[in-house]
């Protein structure tokens, strides 16, 4: 995965503020938070010297097949289907606590990042997901609960 | 909308909380229960219904002749149950009187010496529910609850919020796994998992009481001592712990006595209660109503009204020992489950295989009836491997008859 | 001492530790006698380095064989990150259970979880069909 700091260094780092942001490395946190994309940077997309850098991270932030807007994704042929991220998942205990954060069926799935179909973990309502949006933190309470390594984020 | 839950059947864990779409005979989809509850609830039969000499027959051919079978033997064996309901079990406790035969369940090679230990008392234990509700330290020696049991980190032990454990897992609950290997449930562990090499349970036991009671651990395979007392000083803090003990560990032991020894000084310096984790899902309740009728939880031997008892009676020493001359089998499959050198001695005794499966148990059977899928198809009641009793109500509809049904047709043609 | 490694066809011995595993367990809840339980059952997980002394590459078959029973499964890297020569695994499955002694000093319990054998290549043989 990579950081902020990482995407920097390929930034063009004049600061010109053509993307809305006070400075690049504003834009490099922006883009790590999924509110912007490489293309919102204009030297980078059209000047010919950034032609590499500007492929790297497009590369990066790429949309990966299956992908969900926090980069959430679900390997399903790995997944036990234990509901350990179910259950763990901090947004799934706080929307329902009596449910699935107390290890039970769902009682509220309106707002369940995380739920357990056929055997399979489903995510959904991604907006609750503490890895979404502009107060987004590096939250992994789904992966390190898990057996396997079938969830990523990307 | 007050939804409609069902149990699962799959394991020892009866999860209690699945939803189910489905139409009169088939389920469609599952919700909340794992892969295996899952395969379990979708699992799909055979064609056929009542086979005698693998050739279909009607329903009263395929009776008659298990009757037969049964009357002509001398010492039939009735092995299995261990899927099927507490209904069922009684009725099969009464065949086994009524015939004078051997009656056994996989308990008696799995975690029977355990589970007749929990019935008399003899080891202190407590509910799932009391686990998920109060449970600060979590062992599980022996087993890997992620792949058998699935659900029962999430549902029963680690990860969810109890009444007394509210504030999650990485504040409240530390998780352990002692094992040989890696496991699953030994990577959630993290820091906390102990590898010991294989047949070094008793010594790593030895250890760690020598911990327990301040004194240096030492094992031949010069397990780190700072580790073992590392883990000594967790358990000594436990307000309520709890080991979940598989086959891993019994296997290894040559009795129970460490096992009792090392609890009764964990609940001298803390507290804490043992769970087996039992696979199938009532094998509990074979254990429970076979204590409730013998004294005994398996190996029986019946005889003109008295009962005899022994490992003697068990199905993998009355195979090898060629004791029993005939076989019902309900909801097992031996040739693939017991150590082929033994099971091979069942291919000389005519064999009844009751199952919603065919299996090679049931393909080399001289009768087979195609069962419901029992939790599935049946309804009935259950004992959950830590002793609770639990109700459950078939999910979809079968023309295919219950084990219970069969019995009790093969008792009535007897 | 490595004698086996002299020989035409390497000879190794290994202690066999059963396990479940939850794909192997479902595939046997779907189809008992398919391909699927089949290819999850009968594998052994070996240490790279035995691996490499049998001269078997991973996915390759081998012969597993002592004194109750011979069976051919598919060898495999265990994937653990710990050393472990001369200790290999193998989910419970009938193919395990073609291994297992007979031997129970009159306990009624066999060694399910305890199995030596001598592991050689298979040189090609298909993996062996669940009968009886």
């Amino acid at each position: 995965m990579t950081n902020a700091m990482e995407l920097y260094q390929m930034l063009p780092k004049t600061n010109c503020k053509k993307c809305g942001k006070t400075s690049c490395m504003a834009f490099a946190v922006a883009l790590m938070a999924r509110e912007l994309t490489p293309e919102d940077c204009p030297p980078l997309k059209e000047e010919s010297k950034y032609k590499e850098n500007y492929e790297k991270i497009s590369e990066i932030f790429k949309p990966s097949e299956g992908a969900t807007e926090t980069g959430l994704i679900v390997h399903e042929e790995l997944c036990f289907g234990c509901g350990n991220c179910v259950v763990a998942c901090p947004p799934n205990v706080a929307n329902d606590p009596y449910g699935v954060g107390s290890g039970n069926a769902p009682k509220n799935v309106n707002k369940l990042v995380l739920t357990i179909e056929d055997g399979v973990v489903k995510a959904q309502n991604l907006e609750e997901c503490r890895r979404f949006g502009k107060n987004k933190i590096l939250c992994n309470g789904c992966i390190v609960t898990c057996p396997v390594e079938a969830i990523e984020f990307v | 909308m007050e939804k409609n839950y069902y149990v699962c059947t799959g394991c020892g864990l009866l999860c209690d909380d699945i939803e189910v779409e489905s139409e009169k005979d088939k389920v469609n989809k599952v919700y909340t229960a794992c892969r295996i509850g899952v395969a379990h609830m979708k699992e799909t039969r055979g064609e056929a219904k009542f086979l005698v000499d693998n050739k279909p027959v009607d329903e009263a051919t395929a009776i008659n002749e298990a009757a037969s079978i049964l009357k002509n033997a001398r010492n039939p064996l009735i092995f299995g149950l261990g899927t099927s309901t507490n209904e069922t079990q009684k009725i099969a406790i009464e065949l086994a009187k009524k015939i004078n035969a051997t009656l056994d369940d996989p308990s008696s090679f799995c975690l029977g010496p355990l589970a007749e230990a929990l019935i008399q008392d003899k080891l202190k234990t407590c509910t799932l529910d009391d686990v998920r509700n109060k449970a600060d330290v979590i062992i599980y020696w022996g087993t890997d609850p992620s792949d058998s049991h699935p659900r029962q980190l999430s549902k029963h032990s680690y990860f969810p919020r109890g009444s007394e454990k509210q504030r999650g897992w990485e504040e409240e609950r530390t998780a352990i796994a002692i094992d040989v290997r890696k496991s699953h449930t030994a990577k959630i562990c993290g820091n906390y998992f102990f590898q010991i090499p294989p047949k070094g349970d008793t010594e790593f036991i030895d250890a760690l009481i020598a911990g327990l009671s301040g004194k240096l651990p030492k094992t031949s395979y010069n397990y780190p001592p700072k580790k073992i007392l590392e883990l000594a000083n967790i358990l000594k803090g436990a307000k309520f712990g709890v080991i979940f003990v598989g086959r891993g560990l019994i296997y290894s032991l040559e009795n129970l006595e460490p096992l009792f020894k090392l609890m009764k000084i964990l609940n001298e310096k803390a507290n804490f209660h043992l769970i087996p984790m039992i696979g199938n899902y009532n094998t509990m309740g074979f254990n429970e109503n076979l204590f409730a009728e013998t004294g005994y939880v398996n190996s029986v031997k019946f005889e003109n009204g008295t009962v005899k008892h022994g490992p003697e009676y068990s199905i993998v020493e009355s195979l090898k020992a060629k004791t029993v001359d005939a076989a019902i089998i309900i909801g097992s499959d031996p040739l693939s489950i017991l150590p082929r050198s033994i099971a091979k001695n069942m291919l000389e005794i005519p064999v009844i295989s009751l199952d919603h499966c065919e299996t090679l148990t049931s393909k080399h059977a001289k009768v087979y009836v195609n069962t419901a899928i029992s939790g599935v198809e049946s309804g009935g009641t259950a004992i959950r491997m830590d002793g609770v009793k639990v109700n459950f109500e078939p999910v979809i509809e079968t023309n295919n008859p219950s084990d219970e049904v069969i019995l009790k047709k093969i008792m009535e043609a007897l | 001492m490595d004698f086996g490694s002299f020989l035409a066809a390497p000879e190794i011995k290994v202690k066999v530790i059963t396990y479940r595993d939850i794909f192997q367990d479902k595939a046997m809840l779907e189809n008992r006698f398919g391909e699927e339980y089949r290819n999850l059952s009968a594998v052994i997980k070996l240490d790279p380095a035995d691996l490499k002394q049998l001269s078997v590459k991973k996915g390759e078959t081998v012969i597993l064989k002592n004194s109750f029973g011979r069976v051919v499964v598919k060898a495999e890297e265990s994937g653990y990150e710990t050393p472990h020569k001369g200790i290999a695994y193998m989910p419970k499955s009938p193919w395990s259970n073609m291994l297992v002694s007979d031997e129970t000093g009159g306990t009624g319990v066999p060694k399910f979880k305890d199995i030596s054998v001598t592991v050689t290549s298979a040189k090609g043989e298909n993996v062996t069909e669940l009968n009886f």
